[in-house]
Parts: C-alpha cells; structure tokens; sequence
C-alpha cells in the first residue's frame, strides 16, 4: 500500500516536473522569438557608431554646478547644505573636481524635540523631588541619564558643519528624454567617487567622573575623512546649462546624540560613563543634491 | 530710372542665392543618401526617425534594436526590387547597394491598415505597451523610518489601456526589523518612542508614462528607459509593537486605508524586459501605542487603553525589481 501511495506520488511529481519544463521551454521558445526579431544591421549602417554628431557637453569643458543638498534618514537632524561642484571635463566621459558645501540650515527632528520634552519634565520633577527629599537625591531616571542627556538636548547634537570632497566623474551613459512626448532634452547618467573631508561637531570627550556637569556637554569640532561616492543624472537645458539631480552616500563614525553608548562590558558595546571615539557609532550617511551646472565654454564641440 | 534697374538686379540675386542655398542642401541629402551612410539617412534607417534626435542635438545612427524592422524583411537575395517599391531612388537604393537590407514590404496592404493611430514625436517606440500586462517583481525597503526597517518582497501588476496609461495592482508582504537604535535610545535616553510593523499592503493604482529617453553606454550599445507616476489607493495591516507596556499589550494586526503616489523609472533590457526603480509613498493613518501606562492592573490589561494617538504616517519605501511584458512581442501598425 504503502509503495502504491509513493509511485503514485512519483508519478504525480512525474507529470509536475514534465509540465514545468513544458512550460519553461515554451517560455524560452517565446523568448526566442522576441529576439529574433532583433536583427543586427547589414548594410550601409552595419559598423556604424552608436551616435553620430554628438554634442560633446563635457570635453574640455569647465563645469560649476551651485548646488543644495538635503540629508536622509536621519535620527535627530536634518542638514541641509548649501555648496557647489567644479569640474574641469577631461574628456566627455572623465571628469576631476570638487564639491564642496556647507551646512546651513538644520532642523532638529520630532524624536529630538520629544527627548528635550521628556528632558525637561525629568529635570523638572528631580528637581522637585530634591526639593521635598531629605537626602537630596535625584529621580532614578535623572541619574541613570545624567551623563547622557544635558540641560538642552539640542545643544548636544551631532552635526556635520561642511564638507569639501575632491572627487572622480565618470559619464559612461549619455542619452536623451523625451518628457509628455514633446519636450526633448539631453541627459547623461555619471557616477562620482573620491575622498570626503567633513567638519564634524559634536560632544566633546570627558573623562569618568566629570561627564554629568554641564559643561560636559558643550561641543567640539573635529574633521574626519570619509570615503563618499554616488551617482547622478544631467538634463541639458541648452549647449551650456543643465540641471542636476544625484544622490550621495559619505558612510561615517559619529556620536550623532553625545549619548555614552559604547566602551564598557566585555565586547565594549555598553556604556562606560566616558564620552570618547568609542561612542561613534557607523553611519551611512545618505543626502539627495539638486544642481544648477553652468558649462565653460558655453558652445560645446560636435562629435564626428 | 537707375533705381529700377538697381531695384531688379538686387532681386534677380536674392532670387538666385535663395535658389542656390536650396540647391545646396538637397543635394547633400541626395549625395548623403546615395554614400548610405549619411547621418540624416542614419537616423531614419536606424532608429527613431525622430524630430526627438534632431531636437536633441544628435544623431543616433546605430539604434539597432529599433531599426530592426527594416531588415527583418530582407529578400534572401538577388536585384530585383519587391513590388510596390520605387525604383528611382529612394528604398530603391538601398536595394541596389545591398540586397540583403531591401524591405520587403507588401504596400498594398500597408497603406490598408487604418491610419487613425495616434502619431508621437518619437515614432516607433522601442516598447510599445498598449494592451500589454506588466508583472512587476520586486524587493522593497524602507527610505523614511530609522526606527523599524520595512523590507518587503512583493508584486505589481499592470495593463496599459494605452501606451502610457496603464491600471494596476500590487501587494507587499511586509518583513519587519526593529533597529538597534531603538534600544540605545531607551537605555541611554530613557525614552520611548512608540513603533509600528507591517503585515501586507496592497493596492489599485493608475499609472503615467510621460517621459521615454534612452542612453548610449560608453558610446557603443544603447539602452531604453522610461519613467512613470503612479498613485493609488488600497489598503495596510498595521499594528503597534508594544515597547511602553509589553508585559500586557498584545496588538493585533488591523487592516488600515492607505493612499499611495510615486515615481519610477523602468529600463528596458529588451521589447519585454526591464529592471525597475520605484519610490513610492504609502500614506496611512497610524493608530500608535499608549505612551501612558495606567495604575491598576485591571486598566493595564484593558485593552481600549493601549492604543494613544492617531498619526497621519508616511512610510516612503524604494522598490528595486524587474518587469515582464505579455505578450513578449508585439507589431508596430505602420512601417518605418
């Protein structure tokens, strides 16, 4: 009975892996097909190049893009930085330059202003409650974060004040949009690549004992190097002016909260009441540009 | 008198320049058009026939994938022309230079077809999509939320009413991660912050095509794309994960309306298949965790007390994937 049930069953998976590769075939027979009808080009045009008569938009050419750029995904504030791009075009394909910004505008997120909320309610009822105790003791919840957060939480914050990054451009894909079937433009498609240098302001270190006062929680500013790299696209409004939009990754340590988390226990990831390096945390730091590229000369060259 | 002799000569040159300038130009074509491989021949034989190339600054001439119409008609061989060609000029020629390259076109029956096709800038699209269905695989993950990651495999589904209109619909089935971040915020801040998970999400859309482009790779092969909007309407399984009062909130999972709107960019490997880029906005009305745990223990475990306020929640999620195009070929209605 028992081998009955299991030929019965091989069968069944017989017939299943049979009409799977039926189908597969016939999926690759379609495919088939399809490409077929993609004939190469005899004749005339067979060897031709891909484009003819190209408006070289970058060889030779400087570039000065002022740009903005607008931070993602961050924790406690948004940066908005205000900069620019120059470019010298070696050919219409490579590119070496430099960008570089500056953090103008930050806006501290909704979790920011709950934890200075919190902050304040805390500092209000440990003071209270000293007030009324005899011993004069802080709350639990004041002492437990009484190295971590200060008076003003927005004040301890992390922040990248400006960033000068030389970098690599290189232009593999150059094409053309077509937008609501009437307007036209060109664009190209680069990716971009180099060393960051980047003004970082954030909690200052503190030996143990000493990280619960006040000014332990004033800043300082450093400069740390990072790696950046990202990828972006142009549309040519005309022979000399484009509009840029791209992404950019510049991945980081950085105590973006002056919180202690890290340098005790065992494998140092618990807190040690020491703000130091230990307490930067790796973050991919993400940001979107928007561009406005002005090319010089102004009249580009025309490719065979 | 002088005047109108003056006034005649002036004429009879501006005649004969303007005729001269004329002269010039066709002639080039005409020359162009007997070496084969002229650029203005180039773009009609080869691709987009396209006041979009001219427009653009350039001349694609090797837009081979495109031009493909042409040649698939070859005769196997020998002068003569096909019937209904000219034979002074014109296709003639190509068939004198290189036989194997002569359409073979029945006009008869091409100037038969209905002529009531709506007429693009760019004609002959690479990929026409009306009356196509789109399956849209994907991986999904989130763009806006540092607290919960998103990720979400899911599928898309799409038939073009037109070749730049399409209704559709897609599903997620949510893989939730709760961040680190969460926990050192608690230890180090003492603070919570309510979270919220995912189950599915699924919904009706409409999508747009208004832009088609293609690039040139390293100057050699060329690749399409287009990029499309999309927004719809639909539905997410959402439910708080308890972190003020775990030991006695259980959420449930609760299916919530959620409007959606995004933009993509699909880039066509062949007639059928693309690789897609998506960023789409799933906009909800979240319903977040108490952040007041109440005295007794009776009122803890009632559950009409775990939930708090109500927030309008944007959860704005990338959707890497490809796209599959039924059927796989297709036949444009005119020829090039």
């Amino acid at each position: 009975m028992g081998t009955t049930t299991t030929n019965s069953r091989t069968r069944k998976a017989g017939r299943w892996l049979l009409a799977g590769l039926v189908a597969g075939f016939s999926l690759l027979g379609l495919t088939e097909r399809a490409d077929a009808q993609e004939i190469l080009l005899t004749g005339p045009l067979a060897g031709a190049p891909a484009v003819r008569q190209l408006r070289l938009y970058r060889e030779g050419r400087f570039e000065v893009a002022p740009a903005i750029s607008f931070t993602l995904l961050d924790e406690y504030q948004r940066t908005m930085f205000v900069g620019a791009r120059v470019n010298y075009n070696l050919t219409d394909w490579l590119a070496l330059g430099v960008w570089g910004a500056y953090g103008a505008i930050k806006i501290d997120t909704a979790l920011t202003d709950h934890v200075q909320d919190v902050n304040v309610a805390r500092r209000r009822s440990s003071a209270n409650q000293q007030a009324t105790d005899p011993l004069g003791q802080p709350t639990i919840d004041q002492r437990l974060v009484s190295k971590n957060v200060g008076p003003d939480f927005h004040k301890q914050l992390g922040t990248m004040d400006w960033i000068v990054a030389p970098q690599l451009t290189a232009v593999p894909f150059r094409g053309k949009l077509a937008l609501f079937d009437n307007v036209f433009v060109d664009s190209d498609l680069y990716f971009f690549a180099g060393p960051a240098f980047i003004g970082v302001n954030e909690r200052k270190d503190c030996p143990r004992t000493q990280c619960a006062v006040d000014q332990a929680f004033d800043r300082a500013t450093r400069v740390a190097i990072a790696p950046t790299f990202g990828l972006g696209f142009s549309f040519y409004v005309n022979k000399w002016n484009a509009i840029g939009f791209e992404w950019r990754g510049l991945p980081f340590s950085r105590n973006t909260a002056g919180f202690d988390t890290r340098g005790g226990g065992k494998d140092g990831n618990f807190p040690d009441d020491v703000i130091d390096s230990n307490d930067r945390e790796f973050k991919f730091n993400q940001m979107l540009t928007l561009s406005y590229n002005l090319f010089f000369p102004t009249m580009p060259r025309i490719s065979e | 008198m002088k005047k109108t002799r003056i006034g005649l000569l002036v004429a009879a040159l501006l005649c004969a320049s303007a005729t001269s300038a004329w002269a010039q130009k066709k002639g080039a074509a005409t020359k162009g058009a007997e070496a084969g491989g002229d650029q203005a021949a180039g773009d009609q034989a080869a691709g987009d026939q396209a006041a979009g190339d001219q427009a653009a600054g350039d001349q694609a001439a090797g837009d081979q994938a495109a031009g493909d119409d042409q040649a698939a008609g070859a005769p196997a061989g020998g002068d003569e022309l096909p019937a209904g060609l000219p034979e002074g000029g014109g296709l003639g020629d190509i068939c004198k230079i290189d036989p194997e390259a002569c359409p073979k076109l029945d006009m008869d029956k091409e100037a038969a077809k209905p002529l009531d096709e709506q007429i693009y800038a760019m004609q002959q699209l690479f990929v026409l999509r009306r009356n196509r269905l789109e399956l849209n695989p994907y991986w999904s993950f989130s763009l806006n939320d540092q607290f919960v990651q998103h990720n979400a495999p899911g599928i898309g589904v799409n038939y073009y009413i037109s070749n730049v209109l399409a209704i559709g619909a897609n599903f997620n089935w949510y893989i939730n991660s709760d961040s680190a971040f969460n926990a050192e915020l608690r230890r180090s801040g003492r603070v919570s912050v309510p979270l919220t998970e995912y189950q599915w999400g699924a919904a009706l859309n409409f999508s747009y095509v208004p832009a088609i482009g293609k690039f040139a790779g390293f100057g050699d092969f060329i690749f399409h794309y287009d990029a499309y909007v999309v927004g719809g309407v639909g539905a997410l399984s959402t439910r708080p994960i308890p972190v003020i009062d775990p030991d006695n909130r259980n959420f449930a999972f609760e299916p919530k309306i959620a409007f959606n709107a995004g933009i993509g960019l699909r880039i066509f490997l062949n007639r059928w298949f693309a690789a897609t880029l998506e960023v789409r906005d799933y906009i909800f009305n979240d319903k977040l965790e108490n952040l007041s745990v109440p005295a007794t223990v009776r009122e803890q475990q009632d559950d009409s007390n775990w939930y708090g306020d109500s927030k309008l929640t944007n959860n704005v999620q990338a959707q890497l994937g490809v796209s599959l195009f039924l059927p796989f070929s297709f036949e444009y209605r005119l020829p090039k």
